[in-house]
């Protein structure tokens, strides 16, 4: 495993001064598009001694409504400069019909919204250079109108857009719980994954808020997929940072730390108790 | 309705805490109102109401905090 984490400014002297331990750092890009010449020397420099891959919140590639091109520009433009390895990109709606929702969008899983997909994102190919990894995102209502369950939305999608997935497996872990189905990791398509944290809310919904550690069963998960690059996210209450160290190197040495899952033929999980 | 339609009348869902209260009181009604065939109003109408205000209640926290 290649194990890294998300750059936040808070975290950054630590990250810096942590290099020899983080195999490779993902930056937001919206905070880059009016990067000062300051800002991106510093982030050239930090791109010269860790791989970097960059994380859109923005595009919104699953909207019918289509993707903004001024969007797709700046996100060209900051991926010329900063000549990251990656990027990606959520399987999210942020907007639609002028209104701005505030975040990332569970879309209806459908072939509507599988055909504007899979032409957002060969407009993002086009304007990017490189075609993006695709993340599965939490959501807190069942998507209506959806004809795909999460499991088959997430075999779809790669094949339906050509781009891997960036598999959140705090994302799926808390869709599973809140929506009660088994999970089965989409192996063949994955490219990239997220580790977070959340917390239980209204008694037994997982609200997926990158504020806690991560917990014990996303390293389960983490060690029934084949070595890839992962991300661990926080975004706020932030620990001192030996303890995102200890995550990192749990995630690493994940496939020989975990216990057997398990799991089934099909490489199903039971959706087990938060922890 | 035009295809996007859908999306749209989720963001008016998620931001539009009157439409919101319109919908829980009578979903297909509101549904066939924003001009949504039968099929599709009944597949609305099948949202839950516990989940809308969650989901509402989330993203009007993440624009707060923009």
């Amino acid at each position: 495993m290649r194990v890294g984490l998300g750059w936040r400014r808070e975290l950054g002297a630590s990250i810096l001064s942590h290099l020899d331990e983080i195999d490779v750092v993902e930056v937001l890009a919206e905070p880059l598009f009016a990067a000062t010449p300051a800002e991106k020397r510093a982030f050239r420099f930090l791109a010269a001694h860790v791989p970097i891959v960059v994380h859109g919140t923005s595009l919104g590639l699953a909207s019918t409504d289509g993707v903004e091109r001024h969007r797709l520009e700046s996100l060209a433009r900051l991926m010329e400069w900063l000549e990251p390895e990656a990027w990606s990109e959520h399987l999210a709606f942020v907007r639609a019909g002028g209104i701005e929702i505030g975040h990332l969008a569970a879309p209806p899983r459908n072939e509507e919204t599988l055909a504007a997909l899979a032409e957002n994102v060969d407009a993002a190919r086009r304007t990017v250079g490189a075609a993006p990894l695709l993340e599965n995102v939490a959501t807190l209502i069942e998507p209506p109108c959806s004809t795909y369950s999460e499991g088959e939305w997430l075999d779809v999608v790669p094949r339906a857009t050509g781009c891997e997935l960036l598999l959140d497996l705090h994302n799926l872990h808390a869709n599973a719980a809140n929506f009660g189905f088994a999970i089965e990791l989409p192996r063949a398509h994955v490219g990239m994954v997220h580790l977070a944290g959340g917390r239980v809310i209204g008694g037994d919904r997982i609200l997926d808020d990158h504020l806690h550690a991560v917990p014990d069963v996303l390293y389960e998960m983490l060690g029934d997929l084949d070595d890839t690059t992962v991300i661990i996210e926080r975004d706020g209450n932030y620990p001192p940072f030996e303890e995102l160290l200890a995550e990192v190197r749990r995630a690493r040495g994940g496939r020989t730390l975990c216990a057997p899952t398990g799991m089934g033929a099909r490489g199903a999980h039971a959706v087990r108790p938060y922890r | 309705m035009r295809p996007s339609s859908v999306q749209h009348f989720l963001a008016r869902l998620y931001t539009d805490a009157a439409l919101r209260a319109r919908f829980l009181a009578r979903p297909y009604g509101e549904a066939r109102a924003a001009g949504f065939d039968e099929e599709r109003a009944r597949e609305l109408a099948k949202i839950d109401a516990e989940e809308l205000a969650l989901a509402a209640e989330s993203f009007a926290k993440k624009r707060r905090a923009k």
